[in-house]
């Protein structure tokens, strides 16, 4: 995250880098949408596995988030962060599926009011 | 002009809250035309409204806090008393006003008092207890503050100029949703929520840098103190959500090891309980099973930490003083609603107990422990600190009496009633039943009201008779965490050199060698120190929020966009300013501390002979 | 203590992990330290706590739109009778959206680069690209919006217009006030240059940049790609 003694080129290096790969994974979450080379219900899944990737190559090349020694501290803030996105997103998911498997339709209820 | 805002906002046909508004208006006024009259104004600005110094940010959270509590108080004797009287009667409380004092009770104790205290006791003691001089984002700390303080003031507008929520303090859809709630009750809550959540969220991002990333030289992780642990698991909760706080006994536990792992097991399973709320929502067995078990789970970290304080009590000498009073029957009290609670975590049994008054009393019962006892300790402990005086040792013993009677005798009434089916809520009832259980909680709410009297009493007291309780080393207690090697009040730099911290409780290994020696060690090379600049940046954003806030509600959409305007233009101006820091020469800095080591030297002199 | 600090600190975390040979100065003017991975080192730098609070701060920023995610993902058929994603988007619109916001984060890692070497004229050439870019995102996704509200497709026409207006609406914010923020840092690095607290705002700016492009790539993933599916 911080910079590190780096030559202009190398810096520079780095970011194209990332920019191609982000490119190219974004290119691919289109391409995936659009082809039939994918079962249909595997596209979704498909597509998360890019983002992720995707995010990946973010973090290491535009935020500088690596496993160097001087980086533990923002990597366990990171799986921090990431421990409680997948809490909320994934409990919420599971709790609302199984209330709308389990609780009467809102319409039914206000026809039953009449 | 004045978007929904009308003259009839103000509830002049409603005695109640007419009367009461009115008298908090001329308190409010008389005390600031008596602050600027006696010319404390100049003072008040530069040394605490623009503050950036944790310690007196600290002071002014916890009085926030003290303050807001009384009014949440206020809130609950109503209720209380509207119960008492309201059986097959309508009582002195209409349903439209009685459900916003509940919904502003809930709202007030756990936003405005609860959590400005117990920031307040971090923000005091963490730099001190690490170190070091001070957070890692100083302004930053202020704004929070201030932030804070503006929600506050929201809410108590609401009591003026329109209503407040009617909702409950979680405003549950539809019943928060325009159709069922047409006021500007509902905004209120949200505004005053949301500009104060920036403020906590600040703090929350404040402190987990301050404790990860500064602290004295030597002081590695296990070498914080176990308030600091607990500090940085707060405020973990408050960076990803809002934390359930508590506060700890400040000395070496049984096992400082156990300790640590206990209260970030704690912080982490109180991700995974959520749900437990909504067990009669309609999601099944599998869902109620799991934050079942994951509620009843959290109980073993607290078990693991409760009977790592009862062992550290027996292994020790105990002096019963009013701080050790407040902390024992924290413990006490903390520990029965601890063991309601796991029999509201059994999905069966909740489906019986929930929104009933079993329910209610349990959440007191762990709340009024495990916050408000917990902050009365830490208050009366670091009160010498922070003022260099100690409070009155009998006002404060009768405070805590009578607040530990009060409590029983207002809540385990409101146990047998919730087992009895009373729901919360209430405004009225008519069975027979309960009737009894509710007027022996009337009665216990006139205690809880004594003991009331008895903390402001105490602070009078103390303040009047403040030449005797001096605390002259800034060592009252004989403490062993590093606040206490600073002087009663700490200079603004809280220590003249960062102390080198050696083993797990540093003050004492230093205060042991000063008496066996029976001298100070050497003096040290002063130099001088940088430290923030004041800045009334904080005021000033928290004044336009307000102004924002206000408008939001009202809708007077030419005030929302000046406001927003104003405060970016004082980022703005904040950001450009050049001097960032001031330098405290090397003599000030000697001469501070000089001082203290006088008083320490003399304190040896005194106690020549003594063991330690 | 700034008296004898270098124009602008080397990062210097007290507390690397890993029994390091480097001695690390510990930016409390106390001379150097042994890292030892316990975090014995002593406060570390102004660097490196800004940049850590930062982080952080990102962090709880993304938690909040987590929250905002896990209402869409659970309204994304909610669609009350009326349009959904498939009758909505306009795919060549998103495309450029993404584009643009990619391009900027490149730019604005250049802009660092140019930072580093100190140079006012590239950085601030590679601030104004991020900016013109994230605009032409912003002028983009509020045409997007306009349209839909013009077809009756607004955020009160379902639970799923809501759920997509709150999300894409909440990023689009966050990307207004960087643009804010962008125009504030281009200013005071042309009046006051590269001092030490210019530098730190600037590796915050940053972060939250390309923070901002990491949940854009959430984004078009879950509402839009995905959306488009169902």
């Amino acid at each position: 995250m911080d910079a590190a003694e780096l030559t202009i080129r190398e810096g520079i290096a780095r970011y194209v880098i990332g920019f191609v790969l982000a490119s190219v994974l974004t290119a691919a979450s289109f391409y995936v949408l659009n082809t039939s080379l994918i079962w249909g219900p595997g596209i979704p899944v498909a597509l998360v596995v890019l983002a992720i990737a995707q995010m990946g190559v973010h973090l290491v090349f535009f935020l500088h988030i690596t496993t160097a020694p001087d980086n533990t501290n923002n990597v366990l803030a990171l799986a921090f962060g990431v421990l409680i996105v997948a809490l909320v997103i994934g409990g919420s998911l599971w709790i609302m599926d199984h209330l709308s498997q389990n609780v009467m339709p809102m319409h039914q209820m206000m026809q039953m009011q009449r | 002009m004045f978007g929904k805002l009308t003259w009839d906002a103000i509830p002049w046909s409603q005695p109640i809250p007419l009367v009461a508004g009115s008298v908090v208006v001329l308190v409010v006024l008389a005390v600031l035309a008596w602050v600027a009259l006696k010319g404390y104004l100049p003072y008040l600005w530069r040394e605490w409204i623009t503050s950036v110094d944790h310690k007196r940010i600290g002071v002014m959270y916890t009085l926030l806090g003290l303050v807001m509590l009384l009014r949440g108080f206020i809130d609950a004797i109503m209720m209380r008393s509207q119960q008492a009287i309201a059986f097959r009667a309508a009582g002195y409380l209409p349903p439209e006003h009685y459900d916003q004092i509940f919904s502003a009770h809930g709202t007030i104790m756990i936003f405005f008092a609860a959590m400005p205290i117990i920031i307040g006791l971090m923000n005091f003691a963490v730099p001190l207890q690490l170190g070091v001089r001070d957070v890692a984002f100083p302004t930053l700390n202020s704004t929070s503050f201030w932030l804070t303080a503006t929600g506050a003031l929201l809410v108590n507008i609401s009591l003026v100029i329109g209503e407040f929520a009617r909702t409950g303090w979680l405003v549950y859809p539809p019943l928060s949703e325009l159709p069922y709630s047409p006021g500007v009750g509902v905004d209120y809550y949200l505004w005053a929520l949301l500009i104060s959540g920036v403020g906590t969220l600040m703090t929350g991002i404040n402190f987990v840098t301050t404790i990860l990333k500064i602290r004295a030289p030597g002081m590695s992780y296990l070498r914080m103190t176990i308030f600091c642990w607990t500090a940085l698991a707060a405020n973990l909760l408050i960076v990803a959500a809002f934390p359930i706080l508590t506060a700890t006994l400040g000395m070496l536990a049984f096992n400082y090891r156990s300790m640590v792992a206990a209260t970030m097991f704690i912080c982490l399973v109180s991700y995974l309980v959520w749900m437990h709320h909504f067990f009669t929502m309609g999601a099944g067995a599998d869902v109620n099973a799991f934050f079942g078990i994951s509620t009843s789970i959290i109980a073993v970290g607290t078990g693991v930490k409760i009977y790592n304080w009862l062992f550290t009590m027996y292994g020790g000498r105990i002096r019963f003083t009013t701080p050790m009073l407040w902390s024992v029957g924290f413990l006490v009290t903390f520990t029965i609603g601890g063991m309601t609670g796991v029999l509201l975590a059994v999905p069966p049994a909740d489906f019986l107990l929930h929104n009933s008054l079993f329910l209610v009393a349990h959440f007191h019962n762990v709340i009024i422990a495990g916050v408000i006892f917990a902050a009365f300790a830490g208050v009366t402990y670091w009160f010498p600190k922070a003022f260099g005086f100690k409070l009155d040792e009998g006002w404060g013993k009768a405070a805590f009496w009578l607040s530990l009677l009060g409590f029983y005798v207002v809540f385990v009434p409101l146990y047998v009633a919730g087992l009895l089916g009373m729901t919360r809520r209430l405004q009225h009832y008519d069975v027979a039943a309960w009737r009894p259980w509710v007027l022996v909680a009337g009665i216990g709410i006139i205690i809880m009201m004594a003991a009331a009297a008895c903390q402001v009493v105490q602070f009078v007291v103390s303040i009047r008779r403040r030449e005797q309780l001096r605390d002259e080393t800034g060592d009252p207690w004989d403490g062993r965490s590093l606040e206490w090697a600073t002087a009663s009040p700490p200079p603004p730099f809280n220590f003249a050199v960062l102390p080198n911290v050696q083993g797990a409780e540093p003050y004492w290994g230093i205060k042991q060698r000063a008496i066996e020696t029976q001298q100070l060690s050497a003096e040290p090379r002063y130099e001088p120190i940088e430290m923030p600049r004041n800045s009334p940046t904080g005021f000033i954003t928290a004044f336009f929020s307000t102004l924002t806030g206000f408008a939001l509600i009202w809708h007077i959409w030419w005030l929302v966009g000046l406001g927003l305007v104003a405060a970016y233009a004082v980022f703005v101006w904040f950001a450009w300013r050049d001097a960032v820091e001031y330098s405290i020469p090397a003599e000030e800095v000697a001469r501070y501390d000089r001082e203290r080591r006088r008083a320490r030297e003399q304190w040896l002199a005194q106690h020549a002979g003594q063991p330690a | 203590m700034s008296a004898t600090d270098t124009p602008f600190e080397r990062a210097s975390d007290p507390y690397r992990v890993g029994r390091s040979r480097d001695w690390v100065s510990t930016g409390a003017g106390r001379g150097y330290v042994y890292a030892t991975g316990h975090g014995e080192g002593g406060p570390a730098s102004k660097r490196v706590i800004v940049g850590y609070g930062f982080w952080i701060f990102l962090l709880s920023d993304i938690v909040m739109f987590s929250a905002f995610f896990a209402a869409h993902a659970v309204l994304q058929t909610a669609t009350a009778g009326g349009p959904s994603g498939r009758d909505l988007f306009n795919w060549w619109s998103i495309v450029a959206q993404t584009a643009f916001l990619l391009v900027s984060s490149f730019t604005c890692g250049l802009s660092a680069v140019a930072t580093e070497a100190r140079d006012q004229l590239w950085t601030q050439v590679a601030l104004l690209v991020t900016g013109l870019f994230g605009l032409g995102f912003l002028v983009l996704e509020g045409r997007d919006f306009a349209g839909m509200v013009m077809q009756g497709a607004g955020p009160q026409r379902s639970a799923f217009l809501s759920s997509l207006f709150a999300v894409v609406g909440l990023h689009g914010l966050h990307v207004s006030a960087g643009l804010l923020w962008l125009g504030t840092m281009m200013a005071q690095v042309f009046v006051k240059g590269f001092r030490p607290e210019i530098l730190r705002r600037l590796v915050c700016f940053n972060l939250f940049w390309h923070a901002l492009d990491i949940i854009w790539v959430a984004l078009f993933t879950i509402v839009y790609l995905i959306g488009l599916g169902r």
